[in-house]
């Protein structure tokens, strides 16, 4: 459903991307009239202990033994409630206090995903491999597209591997706040779990999608190689990328609904933008530079090479790759923090 | 006093209420906000850099201290910034200006069963909750057959909560937050559900609780039992704090309140 060729494709873009800037203009009005000076990281950073006796016990135990080290404590505060506005760092200290809840959201979306289906985790088999052989009769065979040689089929499920992973992950990762609106409103954790939950949760049927492909090698007896083994790398970079455009969709549609319809247009033009059914080779050569800008290029010939081995990987286009997923994560992860703090408010 | 657990300092929020025009939907889109930026951009230089919706204020310029131990009833009529108040205490918003401190760890039970999911089974909401109320997961398996026995579920734990009868999930619910340890708890009303004998047993957990020395903020409708749990109460009228003392006497106040307006409307 998700590959079908939809209509006007531009609409996408004008709808998406310039959405940022109001956005975070506005988030900022909330705020303008703070009058107190801020206390930005202390906020998040000094968190209580975690401790397992009732509370009475430890503070008669600390003021018979340290009672200095006890002023200090009540001094100072757990944390500061202040109004904030502006850029707020990534509290990456947080997100690890948090990691349990970000495993549990991870093995949650995996069960409910497939829960009351028939097929259960063969959809994510059937997802990639229908599609390619959709892709194969028309791309392949009736329009002919070149393949550098390989077999068509083969050629293009590299690229959707690749490819199911970044759609399903940007698909289920951008709604996941509006989703979990009720959460977002009513209990505090950093929203941030939410998004990535979902692009590493993409993890595991990406895994599954890759134990396809190996098979689909060994039908075309196509040899593996010891190139196989930069697979885990790409998926790292892979998931920083997808992540860093899934924040920005998921924070933008907190505020614009429009954002949950524009996504999926967002997908279809990038997938066509990305060489998943053609060749980079079809891409003139002045050009591929600003093609790589694409972080997906970079991912979809890595893969092409790692499996098919017989095309040759430019380490330009993997340097140009590697820094567009950084700037996708930390450009999303900011305008993310910077959104945040309006999500209960406005969802 | 320096055993403070909570400490709020002219603490406000205001919203703003854009004025629907003609009929358009509460939320946003772009395209509205495209096309009405020249006119906004126009209202606020025309206004000299003033707003033009208009500035609801939810809370304005509370302050009070709460004292670790202290049991804190509040209480107000519907839409007079109760839960504002816990929201910004928790860190789910932030104030618009003034400020609180909080010294220790903060539980908030804003709303009974957040995060439940109908698919998932009993077992499997009980550390999601858990975990989304702020529990480790080690945490949540060492209380793990407490949760059950106060629930009284333990027969259903297999079963998606989808099929729970509501007094069932009600219970799950509150089970999993009142075996959350933290050292400052904010309650939002959450006792209305359930039937007598599980609301007994929730009282008697919330008073376990203050016995142990944490902090607890309270809101509730029913002044019987505000009275009951909490030595102080605090009243809350459209955003502001009206009175804060003992339990009785803000009571005695509120209801004398409320039987004049009741009389004047």
């Amino acid at each position: 459903m998700k590959y079908t060729i939809c209509r006007t494709a531009a609409q996408a873009f004008i709808f998406s991307v310039p959405g940022a800037w109001p956005a975070s203009g506005n988030a900022n009005c909330a705020t303008i009239q703070s009058s107190k000076p801020l206390a930005l990281r202390e906020r998040y950073l000094k968190i209580a202990p975690l401790s397992t006796e009732s509370s009475i016990v430890t503070t008669v135990a600390e003021l018979s033994a340290t009672p200095i080290r006890t002023q200090a404590r009540q001094q100072k505060p757990t944390f500061r409630i202040r109004p904030t506005k502006g850029w707020a760092a990534i509290n990456v200290r947080e997100l690890w206090k948090y990691r349990d809840l970000l495993w549990i959201l991870v093995e949650r979306d995996t069960k409910l995903l497939y829960k009351q289906t028939a097929l259960g985790v063969a959809w994510v088999v059937m997802q990639p491999l229908i599609a390619a052989i959709i892709f194969t009769v028309v791309f392949g065979r009736v329009a002919r597209l070149p393949s550098d040689g390989a077999p068509y089929l083969l050629f293009v499920f590299c690229g959707l591997t690749v490819w199911t992973y970044f759609s399903q992950a940007l698909q289920h990762a951008g709604n996941s706040l509006v989703r979990n609106a009720q959460l977002v409103s009513k209990v505090y954790f950093p929203k941030l779990l939410l998004p990535l939950a979902q692009t590493l949760r993409g993890v595991v049927d990406f895994t599954v999608t890759l134990v396809v492909l190996l098979v689909l090698m060994a039908i075309y007896r196509v040899p593996p190689t010891f190139r196989l083994a930069v697979l885990p790398v790409f998926l790292f970079f892979m998931t920083l990328t997808a992540t860093g455009v899934a924040l920005w969709f998921s924070a933008l549609s907190v505020k614009y609904r429009d954002c949950t319809h524009a996504l999926q247009y967002f997908i279809q033009v990038w997938m066509y933008a990305s060489p998943v059914v053609y060749p980079i080779s079809m891409i003139p050569e002045r050009w591929r530079p600003l093609f790589a800008l694409n972080p997906a290029v970079g991912f979809i010939e890595g893969f092409r090479w790692a499996v098919l081995g017989h095309s040759v990987l430019n380490p330009n286009l993997l340097c140009i790759t590697i820094v567009m997923s950084l700037v996708a994560l930390f450009s999303g992860a900011f305008f993310f923090r910077r959104a945040e703090r309006g999500f209960a408010d406005i969802i | 006093m320096s055993d403070v657990a909570i400490a709020v300092k002219n603490l406000s929020k205001s919203f703003k209420i854009a004025h629907q025009r003609d009929g358009l939907p509460g939320y946003r889109t772009l395209r509205d906000d495209l096309i009405g930026l020249p006119q906004r951009m126009l209202a606020r230089w025309k206004r000299n850099g003033q707003l033009t919706s208009e500035t609801f204020w939810a809370l304005k310029d509370v302050s009070f201290e709460v004292k670790k131990g202290e049991v804190v009833g509040i209480i107000g009529r519907n839409g007079t910034g109760k839960s504002t108040l816990l929201k910004i205490l928790s860190r789910i918003t932030e104030p618009t200006s003034g400020g609180a401190d909080i010294y220790g760890r903060i539980g908030a039970l804003l709303e009974v069963g957040t995060g439940f999911h109908p698919e998932l089974t009993g077992r499997e909401n009980i550390f999601m909750n858990g975990a989304i109320l702020g529990m480790k997961r080690v945490e949540i398996q060492r209380k793990f057959a407490e949760i059950v026995a106060f629930a009284g579920i333990d027969k259903f734990l297999d079963t998606p909560v989808k099929r729970y009868s509501t007094g069932m999930y009600v219970r799950l619910a509150f089970a999993v937050a009142a075996h959350l340890d933290p050292e400052i708890l904010l309650v939002d009303e959450v006792l209305a559900v359930g039937d007598t004998e599980f609301q007994q047993k929730c009282l008697g957990k919330m008073h376990d609780v203050s016995a142990a020395g944490r902090t607890v903020i309270f809101i509730s409708h029913s002044m019987e039992v505000v009275s009951r749990l909490c030595p102080r109460a605090i009243w809350l009228h459209e955003g502001q704090l009206i009175s804060d003392g003992p339990s009785d006497a803000v009571i005695a106040k509120y209801s004398d309140a409320g039987d004049r307006s009741a009389i004047q409307t």
